[in-house]
C-alpha cells in the first residue's frame, strides 16, 4: 500500500515537472521570435527597432537558453525573483513567483489568488447540486427499474447529455436572465460580504451546471445501485425483513456510491480548472474569463501560462487524490 | 471530449449471441448488429438526418451557387438608403428580409447585420467545417489509439509502460486548456498574413482535438488486447512463427472491430460540439466559417433578430443530438447487453 503511494505520488511530481517544462516550452519559445518581441511592439508602431528588441532580449533574459530560462523561472516559483523585467521596469516578484502580468503589472499569483474565490463559489454550488441530486435520482431509478419513470430518467439523460453546454448556459441566460428576468443578474459578487447577493448571483450558473450534469450522474448512479440491488448480502437484507428505503440507503447505496465518487473526484478538479464557458457566458470574473481575457493584445503570456499551469497541477492533484481515496475503499487497486 | 470513463466501461466486447432464426450460418457479428440497428426506428431517423446533414455540407457549394449566395462576401453592395443600415439606431440590420421586413426568398435566413453575408450561406459552409474538423480528428485519433493501444497491449513491459504514463500525461491536461494555449501561439506566428492564418487554425484545432482525444481509445483497445492475446488462436500464430505486425493487424484488429465502430461513433458529436465551442470562445476558428462563431457574433443581437442566434444553434443542437442517439444505438447493437 505504501509503495503503491509513493510509486503514484513521484509519478505524479513527474507529471507535475513534465506539465511545467512543456507550458514552458511552449509559451516562451513557441513564438516566432521570443516573448521580447511582444514587449516590443507595446512601444508603439515604427518604436520597436532591431536594437530595442535585442536590448529588451537581454533584458529579460531571453538571449539566454531555454534550459537556463527554465531553471530561473522554476526557482522563482520557490523562491521568488527580485528583479522580473516587464516593459522597461524592473519588479519584485515574491514566491510563488509566475511572473508580472503585462497588462495590469500586478505579480500573477496575486490575480490568481483574486480570481479563484470566483471559480472554486462556481463549482462547489454547481457541483453540490449535480452529485446530490445524480446520486438521489440515479438511486430511485435503481429502485424503481423498468418502470415508466426509470425509462423517462433514462431517455431523458441521453437526450440532455447530448446537447452542448454551452448552448444550454446561453440560452438560459439569455431567456431566462436577460428576457423573462426569472433570475437576477449573474456574476460574481464575493461571499463574504453579502451571502444573499452571491447566492442570487450566482443562481442560475450553479443550476445550470447541476442541471445539465446531474443526469449523467443519475445514469452511472442507476448502473452502479442495479448491480449492487443483485448482491447477495441485498436479498439477505431484504429477506430479514429489513424496510425496502432502509436497504436501499443504508445498505446499497454504500456500496454503490465509490465508484461515482471517484467519477465525481475527477469531475470536480475539471470543473474547477474549466468553468471557461460558464464564466465567459454568464460574466463571472473568475480563472476561465481570467485566462479568455489575457488572450486580446497584447498577449498576457504570463496570466495564460500561469493559468494553463495552476489547473493542470489542480487536475494531477485531484488524481492523485481519488487514486488513494480508491486504494483505502479497494485494496485491490494497489496489487495492479 | 472524446468519450468519456462511463462510456468506455459501457463499450461491448464484442457480440457471443447467437441470432435468432432458422438461419444460423454466415453472418459476423458487424452484419448482426447492422440488421439490428436497422430494426432499431430512433437509430434509423437519427441516420437520416446526419445523412442530409452531411448530403447539405457536401453539396455546401453546390447549393450556394443554385441560389447564388456567398459565405464570406457580402451579397448586396453597401447602400445604405436602399437596402441596409450599418450599424447606428437600427443595429446594422438589414432593410430587407428578417427579422423586420418578413421573409425573403433570395436570403431564406436572412442577411448577417453589419456584414450583410447569408446566414443560409454561412450555415451551410458551417456545418461543413464542423463536420470535415469531426471528421478528420476521428479517424485520426482512432489510428493514433488503435495503433498505441495494439502495440501497448501486446508488447507489455517497458514500453507499454511509457505508452500508458504518456496517456495518462494526456488525459490529465484538460483539451480547452490545451486549445487556450494554442490560439495565442498561432495569432502571433500569422497575424500579418489572415488566409494563411485561417488554415493555420483549421489544421491546428484538427491538432488539439486529435492531441487530446486518443486516449480513451488507447485504454480500451489495450484492455481489449491484454484479454485477446492471451487466446489460442494468438498463441497458435506465434507458435506457427507469424510476424507480430502480421499478428497484431491480420489477427488481432478484426476482434477489435466493435469496439473501435463504437469509439467512433461516439466521439464523432464529441469532436462537433468541441469544435464549434472552442470557435464560441473565439479560440478555434475565425477566419472560416464555423457554426461556433456564428452564435458567437449572434448573440448580441439576440433580442432584434433571434433568427441569427437560433439557426446556428438548432443546427448545432439537431446534428449533436441526432450523432449522439445514433451512436447509442451503435453500442447497442453491438452489445445488447448495455441496455439493462
Amino acid at each position: 500500500m505504501t509503495g503503491f503511494i509513493v510509486r503514484r505520488v513521484l509519478t505524479s511530481i513527474l507529471v507535475v515537472i513534465l506539465t511545467s517544462i512543456f507550458v514552458f516550452v511552449l509559451f516562451f519559445k513557441g513564438l516566432g521570435d521570443s516573448p521580447a518581441r511582444n514587449y516590443c511592439e507595446k512601444l508603439g508602431p515604427g518604436k520597436c527597432t532591431a536594437q530595442k528588441l535585442d536590448s529588451i532580449k537581454q533584458q529579460m533574459g531571453f538571449d539566454k537558453s531555454v534550459a537556463y530560462n527554465y531553471g530561473v523561472w522554476a526557482k522563482g516559483v520557490f523562491v521568488g525573483r527580485d528583479n522580473v523585467y516587464v516593459d522597461g521596469k524592473l519588479y519584485k516578484c515574491p514566491a510563488p513567483c509566475l511572473g508580472i502580468s503585462i497588462n495590469t503589472q500586478n505579480t500573477v499569483w496575486s490575480e490568481l489568488k483574486q480570481k479563484y474565490p470566483a471559480t472554486i463559489t462556481l463549482a462547489v454550488g454547481g457541483a453540490s447540486i449535480y452529485l446530490v441530486l445524480g446520486v438521489l435520482l440515479g438511486a430511485l431509478a435503481a429502485r424503481w427499474r423498468g418502470t415508466a419513470a426509470d425509462r423517462v430518467l433514462v431517455g431523458s439523460t441521453l437526450i440532455v447529455s447530448a446537447i452542448p453546454f454551452y448552448l444550454v448556459a446561453l440560452l438560459a441566460w439569455i431567456y431566462l436572465s436577460l428576457q423573462l428576468k426569472i433570475f437576477p443578474t449573474t456574476g460574481y459578487y464575493p461571499i463574504t460580504q453579502n451571502p444573499g447577493k452571491t447566492i442570487s448571483w450566482m443562481m442560475l450558473p450553479w443550476l445550470v451546471i447541476g442541471l445539465t450534469n446531474c443526469t449523467s450522474y443519475a445514469r452511472f448512479t442507476r448502473g452502479q445501485m442495479v448491480e449492487t440491488l443483485n448482491e447477495d448480502y441485498i436479498r439477505t437484507a431484504m429477506s430479514k425483513g429489513v424496510k425496502t428505503n432502509r436497504v436501499l440507503f443504508k445498505h446499497a447505496l454504500r456500496a454503490a456510491i465509490v465508484p461515482v465518487i471517484t467519477i465525481f473526484g475527477l469531475d470536480f478538479a475539471t470543473l474547477l480548472a474549466g468553468t471557461i464557458f460558464t464564466e465567459r457566458i454568464f460574466d463571472i470574473d473568475g480563472i476561465g474569463k481570467w485566462s479568455l481575457d489575457a488572450l486580446s493584445t497584447p498577449i498576457d503570456l504570463q496570466v495564460i501560462s500561469a493559468g494553463v499551469l495552476v489547473s493542470s497541477v489542480l487536475i494531477v492533484v485531484a488524481n492523485l487524490l481519488v487514486d488513494i481515496f480508491y486504494s483505502f475503499l479497494d485494496p485491490r487497486v494497489s496489487v495492479a | 471530449m472524446g468519450i468519456s470513463a462511463t462510456e468506455l466501461a459501457e463499450a461491448p466486447t464484442g457480440s457471443h449471441e447467437q441470432p435468432e432464426g432458422k438461419k444460423l450460418a454466415g453472418r459476423s457479428p458487424t452484419q448482426i448488429a447492422l440488421q439490428r440497428l436497422r430494426k432499431d426506428k430512433l437509430a434509423v431517423v437519427c441516420g437520416i438526418i446526419v445523412l442530409l446533414m452531411i448530403l447539405a455540407a457536401v453539396f455546401a457549394p453546390v447549393i450556394c451557387n443554385i441560389l447564388n449566395i456567398y459565405p464570406t462576401t457580402a451579397t448586396i453592395p453597401y447602400d445604405p438608403s436602399k437596402v441596409l443600415h450599418f450599424g447606428g439606431a437600427s443595429f446594422g440590420l438589414p432593410k430587407q428580409g428578417p427579422p423586420e421586413h418578413g421573409y425573403w426568398a433570395a436570403h431564406p435566413l436572412g442577411l448577417a447585420p453589419g456584414t450583410a453575408v447569408d446566414n443560409l450561406a454561412r450555415l451551410l459552409y458551417g456545418l461543413r467545417t464542423s463536420l470535415l474538423v469531426a471528421s478528420i480528428a476521428t479517424i485520426a485519433s482512432i489510428l493514433i489509439g488503435v495503433v498505441l493501444g495494439l502495440i501497448a497491449g501486446f508488447s507489455r513491459g517497458w514500453l507499454d509502460r511509457i505508452i500508458m504514463f504518456v496517456t495518462d500525461l494526456f488525459l490529465s491536461f484538460p483539451f480547452i486548456l490545451g486549445a487556450l494555449a494554442m490560439a495565442p501561439i498561432l495569432v502571433a506566428h500569422f497575424q500579418h498574413n489572415l488566409n494563411t492564418l485561417a488554415r493555420v487554425q483549421l489544421f491546428s484545432l484538427i491538432f488539439i482535438l486529435v492531441i487530446f482525444g486518443w486516449m480513451g481509445l488507447t485504454r480500451l483497445i489495450r484492455g481489449q488486447v491484454l484479454s485477446l492475446r492471451e487466446r489460442e488462436f494468438v498463441m497458435a500464430a506465434q507458435v506457427m512463427g507469424v510476424p507480430t505486425s502480421r499478428i497484431l493487424f491480420k489477427e488481432l484488429l478484426p476482434n477489435l472491430v466493435a469496439p473501435i465502430v463504437v469509439a467512433t461513433s461516439l466521439s464523432l458529436p464529441g469532436y462537433v460540439t468541441a469544435e464549434a465551442g472552442l470557435s464560441y470562445l473565439g479560440i478555434g476558428l475565425t477566419g472560416t466559417p464555423s457554426l461556433g462563431q456564428t452564435i458567437n457574433d449572434a448573440q448580441s443581437y439576440w433580442q432584434q433578430y433571434p433568427l441569427y442566434l437560433w439557426a446556428p444553434v438548432i443546427t448545432i443542437t439537431v446534428l449533436v443530438l441526432a450523432l449522439n442517439l445514433l451512436g447509442d444505438s451503435v453500442r447497442d447493437a453491438f452489445d445488447p447487453r448495455t441496455r439493462r
